[in-house]
């Protein structure tokens, strides 16, 4: 395999070897801590034009299987990993990693310091963004501090046009952002009758197609870069019919509903903080990925509860409207990958879709 | 529920003798359980028989019950000490088994004492395989029942509901009869048949095989208010149909996917939940590979050797959480020491190396066993190996295991192709080695993983292995092939090997070509926060975590893995020693491979090194470290040469046992002797005991003490023993053996002098109540004073008798039961009496002898 080189911001450069794709990519560098759940990762669209440092050590042992799947068309822009099996074992598997990341012009090093990235980016050195090269040189450098990352990531990977995924259950639409498949897979689990609208679809078309609910999907980047139409358009939803928001769907929520945002000094990626679900006291696992968290202070108490906080970095997680049947998670509620004990949330929007019909 | 708050004194039902099944775990956990409760305000008394304990150190002896773990000295405790609560989850499956015999008989709600870490139902059901797998059934979690049938007919019924392959086991066999695997309904039939025949009750029982399914093992925590965090995930490579305890266990899980990983997370807390089950939790899951359905396989709510691996691979305090657990805390409010960072406790771990444990068998000292691996557990111990690769972390462990001295790995080039596939079949202890043999021969992983139920990803790894080492082969002196090398985990001497060259030369290109060792903390949250949890293994990367302790260190170098012979009493030292050195002002640093140890617990040292013990890695540590003094463990002969031509401040402890010269053949009475300078204090006249026919001192493993003699005749032995230790200029601990002069004489005469066995330094510290491994330590050390020694007065006419037998692992080992020597003992049970309670009279075997001591007080 070729040596390549991991180069960030800071001027630092990292030898490996070189997987995947051959591609010369850059990105904003982030961390991974699951520890479990590879293929899961790299297709989620949340890793839109980022280069994912994976915490967990040996990446690629079981291939690439057809149900771990987050989208198909992932837009990563590399994996970072301590080692790497090309291999494709699993019963499910056509595919290995290295196979994978190839058709889709992704690059991964491997050989890395992972967990000393991961030291030094989550205890003190903040984001960066960094790339992975053939050669290490000052030009290398001067492309990497030249590199502009785009802050339209939403258009970059949503659905531009709308589609359906029948079934003969609750009519829900879905507003993608950036979906990951496992919302999908939950849904179809409850037998919904799912249609998936651009993020840029107005109230009315949403209200058009008659839904019991709606669900603001997760997606990559800043929610402080989609404009106020899409906010509009959740003002307007919500007050009409059941809604549940995930991911960068909450951080919309949360701005709709007069609450403001923070950039995180660091985004978190991972699955071992213990969430606090208020109103019953108890503690769950969830897998999480955020670079914005809901300021706390800033939510109208008049109609925002706050519902689930991080007991760790005391993050806002959960959000529900006084006055609506509309709720809203920063993590993940589909575990894929991660942790299952918060799916019964979409029990809950299933209910309320019920309880409105009642 | 009852309320925790009020209790202030627990009964802990300790885990006896170490055995096959459970070595010192269960003595690590209890120590830090009892710490725990102690800083809570609660009074711990401890009922155990283990002279190797470090627990009972630890505790005040009038809280401590040196009695058989039984169920008739438990009530009796309970009846006279009157404690609030009785924890049975230290003594393994015999503590859960006896606290439900206490719940049946009435005596725990008679004396109204609570149970700790599960509710009497609980208990009921872990001991009552049906009832377990009922409630299992009505919380939806799939068991493997087994159906009774009496006719073919019958069984022809429920073939479609079972499936093939089944399993057909005649119910209460006239005969050791095996389980029959059958594939089809023919193979059914033949085995109901000749079942039937062989059942006193003409029945045979069916039920579904999961041979060749992956073994997963999870290991979880959970508290009063059902939060609860998964530790660890454990995957035994080898499939079920070898009993996890002998199989190589892989953490965290490599060939799961994250789907199959979180649905047995969630059985897990699903069971914990329903068994109601505070602190820890151990459940063995059967995985079909090719659909991704499991079954429950077993279910333990206590302390086992997963929960130990778990604990020390993810750096994760499992037994200071559990103790907190226990008396009522939630994980939210755990309160852990200031290393850890605050809420440690209820972040689920997350884990960036990777940690394979291989187990030790005892077939080199118990040859005449079946040595072939089964459902029935037969390994006495293990080794961990941690890397950041799955190879280097496969190498690290086998190079513990295999305790080549100059670490080197055994080869198996000699089997012939059919010896190899009848093993690779039928595996036996070298397993790990055969399957590189098949690799080497050319066999594909696919091959390979069809024949043995190994996912083909180990294969996939142990072949990259070849492929390192066939370019160590083409490369020799080569520093990038060196870099690359280490990186994957080979040691020095073994490269050194190939390259024909010593591992003096292999250090020397490493320096130049600054090829070296980076430490990486063991610590549960994979980097995230800054943990500083004292655990660290060697990588070969970019960052290194250990800064050295600094001035006034001492290197503690551990045995290893359990083996049999004196490994518990070894065991026992080494943590004992570690205290010692700590008390007397050392920085303290362990090295240590085996995840069972007591002395590996963070609460016995600054800084524990999981790194193999072998020159190399040693010379690392000792490269960073630069500490004052090294000790190395008496049974290293070529490490402790080696280190002895470096300038270095070496220590020889646990003390070598080898004295060189030819040991007398029997000896009936042992005085040990503790020397210092002028100093030579009585410490104990002891009767060596060697039940069976022949009375050869490499069958003495039993010890009586005082020795049944005349109190003048002791005097006078201790006279003469003197006279020999004076003649013979030893120090430190000895022991002076006595025979009689002839068959026929009363007369005893010397017959030879020893270093005292750790086994017998352990039972005189129980015995004296004077701890003769702090004084062995610090008269190493220099901080043993002569004066202060011989104000040390032992009683060595004690009417108090204390008696000590070794366990053997025969009957787990299927061999006949026999006199067992002393390189066979996998542990020892002690008792303390009257001289009427434990005399020694018409002795005539060892059954005897575990009468004496095991019976009922």
């Amino acid at each position: 395999m070729a040596k390549r080189y991991l180069i960030l911001e800071d001027g630092s450069a990292y030898a490996g070897e070189g997987f995947g794709a051959g591609a010369t990519t850059s990105g904003e560098v982030i961390t991974n801590l699951n520890l479990l759940g590879y293929q899961e990762t790299i297709t989620d669209q949340i890793y839109h034009n980022q280069i994912i440092i994976f915490a967990q050590p040996a990446i690629g042992n079981v291939g690439i299987n057809h149900d771990s799947y987050e989208s198909i068309l992932p837009t990563a822009k590399g994996m970072v990993v301590r080692d790497v099996t090309n291999i494709s074992t699993n019963r499910l598997s056509r595919l290995s990693l290295d196979e994978f990341l190839q058709q889709h012009n992704i690059p991964g090093i491997s050989g890395i310091d992972t967990r000393h990235l991961i030291r030094k980016l989550r205890q003190g050195a903040g984001p960066m963004k960094g790339s992975i090269v053939d050669v290490a040189d000052a030009h290398a450098f001067d492309q990497l501090n030249a590199t502009v990352l785009t802050n339209r990531q939403v258009d970059q990977v949503a659905t531009p046009k709308p589609y359906p995924n029948p079934d003969t259950g609750k009519n829900v639409v879905v507003i993608d952002f950036g979906l990951k498949h496992g919302i999908l897979r939950q849904l179809s689990e409850r037998r919904c009758n799912v249609t998936v609208l651009p993020w840029t679809a107005s109230a009315q078309d949403v209200l058009n197609l008659d839904p019991d609910g709606v669900l603001l999907s997760t997606g990559p980047g800043s929610p402080l870069d989609l404009g106020t139409g899409v906010l509009d358009m959740i003002r307007e939803v919500q007050a009409e019919i059941p809604l549940f928001a995930i991911g960068l769907g909450h951080e919309l929520f949360a701005l709709a509903n007069g609450a403001e945002l923070k950039a995180l000094p660091v985004e978190y990626h991972g699955s071992s903080h213990p969430i606090r679900r208020i109103i019953t006291n108890d503690i769950i696992y969830a897998t999480q990925g955020q670079g914005y968290a809901v300021i706390a202070k800033s939510i109208d108490r008049d109609r925002l509860i706050t519902t689930y906080v991080d007991l760790i970095d005391g993050t806002v997680q959960g959000l529900r409207h006084r006055d609506f049947p509309a709720f809203s998670v920063q993590f993940f509620a589909d575990g894929a990958p991660g942790p299952h004990e918060s799916r019964d949330l979409f029990d809950e929007f299933m209910e309320a879709m019920t309880a409105r019909e009642g | 529920m009852p309320n925790l708050d009020d209790i202030q004194k627990v009964l802990i039902i300790g885990g006896g003798p170490t055995e096959i099944g459970h070595e010192t775990e269960l003595d690590s956990a209890m120590v830090q359980i009892i710490t725990g409760f102690k800083k809570r305000g609660v009074r711990t008394l401890v009922i155990d028989n283990n002279p190797f304990s470090v627990a009972l150190e630890e505790i005040q002896p009038t809280n401590m019950y040196v009695q058989a773990v039984t169920t008739a000295n438990v009530r009796h405790i309970l009846e006279k000490d009157q404690p609030d609560a009785v924890l049975p989850s230290l003594g393994g499956l015999l503590g859960i088994r006896i606290a439900q015999e206490l719940v049946e008989n009435g005596d725990i709600g008679r004396l109204g004492i609570t149970l700790l870490g599960m509710p009497a139902d609980t208990l009921r059901q872990i001991n009552n395989p049906a009832a377990l797998n009922a409630s299992l059934k009505e919380i939806h979690e799939p068991v493997i029942e087994a159906k009774i049938v009496a006719t073919t007919d019958e069984a022809m019924g429920l073939v479609e509901s079972i499936g093939f392959p089944l399993i057909v086991k005649p119910v209460a066999p006239r005969v050791d009869t095996n389980r029959t695997i059958c594939e089809n309904v023919d193979d059914m039939l033949t085995a109901l048949n000749q079942g039937f025949q062989q059942s006193r009750f003409d029945q045979c029982t069916l039920e579904r095989s999961v041979v060749g399914y992956k073994e997963i093992e999870m290991v979880a925590v959970r508290d009063v208010a059902d939060t609860a965090v998964l530790i660890s995930g454990l995957e035994d490579m080898d499939p079920i149909g070898i009993h996890s305890g002998d199989s190589i266990l892989v953490t965290p899980p490599q060939t799961l996917n994250d789907r199959e990983y979180q649905d047995l997370r969630d059985a897990t807390f699903r069971i914990a939940t329903e068994l109601n089950i505070v602190g820890v939790l151990h459940i063995h899951f059967a995985l079909n590979p090719a659909n991704q359905h499991f079954y429950v396989t077993k279910v333990a709510p206590y302390f086992s050797r997963g929960v130990a691996l778990a604990a020390r691979t993810t750096g994760y305090p499992v037994a200071l959480v559990t103790g907190a657990l226990l008396l009522g805390q939630r994980l939210v409010d755990v309160k852990l020491p200031s290393r850890f960072v605050k809420q440690t406790a209820i972040m689920e771990p997350t884990i960036d190396h990777i940690s394979v444990r291989i187990p030790l068998w005892p077939f080199q000292e118990v040859p005449d066993a079946d040595q072939h691996l089964d459902t029935v557990m037969k390994a006495v111990g293990s080794t961990v190996g941690i890397g950041r690769s799955v190879e280097e972390a496969i190498l690290k462990s086998v190079r513990s295991s295999q305790f080549s001295p100059r670490d080197v790995l055994p080869s198996v080039s000699n089997l012939t192709d059919g010896e190899m596939i009848r093993q690779l079949i039928h595996p036996l202890a070298n397993r790990i080695l055969v399957l590189i043999e098949a690799l080497r021969r050319g066999y594909s992983p696919e091959e390979l993983s069809e024949l043995t139920k190994i996912d083909n990803f180990y294969f996939v790894k142990l072949r990259h292995l070849l492929t390192i080492e066939k370019q160590i082969q083409d490369h020799p002196m080569d520093t990038e092939t060196l870099q690359r090398a280490r990186y994957f985990g080979f040691g020095d001497g073994m490269i050194a090997r190939i390259w024909q060259t010593d591992t003096a030369a292999i250090r020397e290109l490493s320096a130049q070509a600054a090829i070296q060792p980076t430490y990486k903390m063991i610590e549960p949250t994979a980097g995230e926060f800054p943990e500083d949890t004292s655990g660290y293994y060697s990588t070969f990367e970019y960052e290194n975590e250990s800064q050295p302790l600094g001035d006034r260190t001492a290197l503690v170098l551990g045995r290893g893995g359990n083996q049999l012979g004196p490994n518990s009493a070894a065991e026992y030292f080494t943590t004992e020693m570690l205290k010692q050195l700590k008390r007397a002002g050392y920085h303290t640093i362990l090295m240590n491979t085996n995840p069972n140890a007591v002395g590996i617990a963070p609460e016995f040292s600054d800084k524990q090194y999981v790194d193999p013990i072998q020159l190399g890695d040693v010379l690392n540590v000792i490269q960073l470290e630069h500490p004052d003094i090294v000790i190395v463990p008496g049974n290293r002969h070529y490490l402790t040469r080696e280190l002895s031509k470096l300038p270095l401040n070496l220590h020889v402890l646990p003390p070598d046992q080898e004295t060189g010269k030819p040991a007398p053949k029997s000896a009936t009475i042992g005085v040990s002797l503790f020397i210092h300078g002028q100093q030579k204090v009585a410490v104990g006249v002891m009767d060596m005991l060697a039940p069976g026919m022949n009375k050869s001192l490499a069958q003495v493993t039993a010890f009586r003490m005082p020795a049944e003699l005349p109190k003048a005749k002791r005097a006078n032995l201790v006279e003469l023993a003197k006279q020999a230790a004076s003649e013979r200029q030893m120090t430190g601990m000895i022991q002076v053996l006595f025979a009689p002069k002839s068959a026929d004489s009363a007369q005893l005469a010397v017959v030879g002098v020893r270093p005292t066995r750790l086994t017998e330094v352990a039972f005189l510290s129980k015995v004296t109540g004077v701890n003769w491994v702090r004084m062995l330590t610090r008269q190493h050390i220099g901080t043993l004073d002569e004066t202060e020694l011989a104000n040390i007065s032992v009683d060595l006419n004690s009417t108090r008798v204390a008696l000590m037998n070794a366990v053997f692992p025969f009957r787990q080992l299927h061999v006949l039961n026999r006199p067992g020597t002393t390189d066979q003992e996998v542990g020892a049970t002690i008792a303390f009496g009257s001289s009427e309670a434990l005399s020694l009279a018409n002795l005539s075997d060892t059954d005897e002898l575990d009468q004496i001591i095991n019976r009922t007080i």
